[in-house]
């Protein structure tokens, strides 16, 4: 055994993290309290849907998603109080007036014949620009200092990897006519247009550069 | 998407079948009278036409999960989070959640098992009263009906069903039954303590909700179908009733709305049987 009083370095050769992070305390902060607030609208959208869709794989699969994101707001929502915010609720917000437009456009289809719709506004968009926001955190915060939000993220983007696959697997499968291609297409890109506006779930900077086409962040 | 979804919307596949309360209980194959009184026992395999009973009871678990997890999931939607006494706590919708994802998991199981015992979805019918318990636009009474009279109920049979897999040495039953009923424990305690937690300063809130759950209660005991006494089809699981934050005093309570409905019940056959006997009279 190798002499335990001998000087090691702080960090084994193989353990490459950093100081540096592209965010401070307050952005951290602000993006979460963003994340939160899109957890919410989600999970409580997932849980709504289960009673209107006819399909039962479907239904099943909500009630099972549905759970995830809640889960994933209540890590937002305790990581918030480790950033200083002391009242969770003033940054449980959207980005801007377009992420309150595009939650109110994801949860219009209500009419049982409304599955591919309702999937596609989930999973072929929302989740989509979590991940892409997600990863984008991920990668660039400072992995030594900001540790507690890295391991959330972590463990929420491999429930967003998981459940995008579900939901896209479950809209092929739905998906049978050129007519429902259409439709899935239509509603995709409508929702596109308003998260292209809303800067993705953490708003403008979601992924870093703000596009110079995008004005700046619009407080709600 | 609205708020408050009437229970003729839920939404379902072409195999189910959707009739009113009385024509459920009035199928013959769960050895039920046309009046709805019970003409049947306790579910053990030597009770003439058990294998029939059990399976319409596993058919009856699985669509009443398909309505626990959509009452769960409606009020994820229904409510705002907030102090207002419309709203509910962040906290309460996160344990709404929690449960879909548990009901969810115990559709999935009792569609398996509906399979291992021979049955098929829609062989017998499905009527929506446990979802109407999830449809009270007040949280707290809402709350009290699903995760304390609902929930109640799926201990209650969920236990039945686990002793009868014992009984008949069907170890998949027993064991399935046995993890859902772990679950169930889990959402009646959630009840019991968000009823307690939202009512600490307004005992006549709790008192509205407590007479709520004693209607839902009742209807639950389904003519006797639920009760104490040594016939009935349903045992009330008192050990996990009591785990769940239920009260001796409470569970007794149930017990003598059971008896009640049983004697109502009784009296509406026989009162069907003399009218029936005056007519061919």
């Amino acid at each position: 055994m190798a002499d335990p009083k001998k000087p090691r370095a702080p960090f084994a050769p193989w353990d490459r993290r950093e100081l540096p992070g592209t965010f401070t305390v307050e952005e951290t902060a602000k993006r979460v309290g963003h994340y939160k607030w899109v957890e919410m609208r989600l999970f409580e959208a997932l849980g709504g849907w289960v009673a209107t869709v006819p399909e039962l794989d479907v239904k099943m699969r909500l009630g099972t998603h549905c759970y995830k994101h809640a889960w994933h707001s209540e890590l937002w929502h305790k990581r918030l109080p480790e950033l200083r915010e002391m009242n969770p609720d003033r940054l449980t917000r959207p980005p801007n007036e377009a992420m309150e437009e595009f939650f109110k456009v994801l949860t219009e289809p209500e009419d049982q014949g409304q599955t591919i719709e309702k999937l596609v506004g989930v999973y072929r968009v929302l989740i989509p620009r979590k991940i892409a926001a997600y990863t984008y955190h991920l990668n660039n915060t400072s992995t030594i200092t900001d540790a507690p939000t890295i391991r959330s993220l972590k463990l929420a983007l491999n429930d967003e990897f998981e459940d995008w696959r579900d939901g896209e697997m479950l809209i092929q499968a739905l998906i049978e006519t050129d007519e429902e291609v259409e439709r899935a297409a239509a509603h995709q890109t409508r929702l596109e247009k308003i998260m292209l506006r809303a800067g993705g779930v953490a708003g403008p900077g979601s992924l870093g550069s703000v596009p110079e086409t995008m004005t700046e962040e619009v407080p709600v | 998407m609205k708020k408050n979804m009437p229970p003729d919307e839920l939404a379902r596949d072409g195999r189910f079948v959707r009739v009113n309360m009385v024509e459920r209980i009035s199928d013959p194959r769960n050895g039920r009278g046309p009046t709805g009184g019970r003409v049947g026992a306790r579910l053990t395999p030597d009770r003439p036409g058990a294998p029939d009973a059990a399976r319409a009871l596993m058919h009856g678990i699985f669509v009443g999960e398909i309505q626990a997890l959509e009452g769960a999931g409606r009020t994820c939607w229904d409510f705002e989070v907030g102090a207002g006494s419309d709203d509910v706590p962040f906290q309460l919708k996160l344990d709404m959640a929690r449960q879909c994802w548990d009901e969810a998991r115990h559709c999935e199981i009792s569609v398996k098992l509906s399979e291992w015992m021979g049955t098929e979805i829609g062989e017998f019918a499905e009527s929506t009263f446990l979802f109407e318990a999830a449809c009270n636009p007040d949280p707290v009474l809402r709350l009290t009906g699903v995760n304390r009279a609902l929930e109640g109920l799926a201990i209650d049979v969920f236990n039945t069903m686990k002793e009868f897999g014992n009984v008949v040495g069907d170890p998949v039953l027993e064991f399935c039954e046995d993890w859902m009923l772990a679950d169930e424990v889990t959402h009646v305690k959630m009840g019991s303590d968000w009823l307690r937690r939202l009512t600490v300063d307004d005992p006549e809130r709790r008192k509205r909700a407590l007479e709520f759950q004693r209607i839902v209660d009742k209807l639950f005991s389904g003519g006797g179908f639920r009760g104490d006494d040594e016939d009935s089809p349903v045992h009330l699981a008192r050990r996990f009733r009591e785990m769940a934050g239920f009260t001796v005093d409470e569970i007794d309570e149930i017990s003598d709305l059971a008896r009640q409905a049983r004697a109502e019940a009784r009296a509406r056959t026989a009162g069907a049987t003399a009218g029936a006997a005056a007519e061919a009279g």
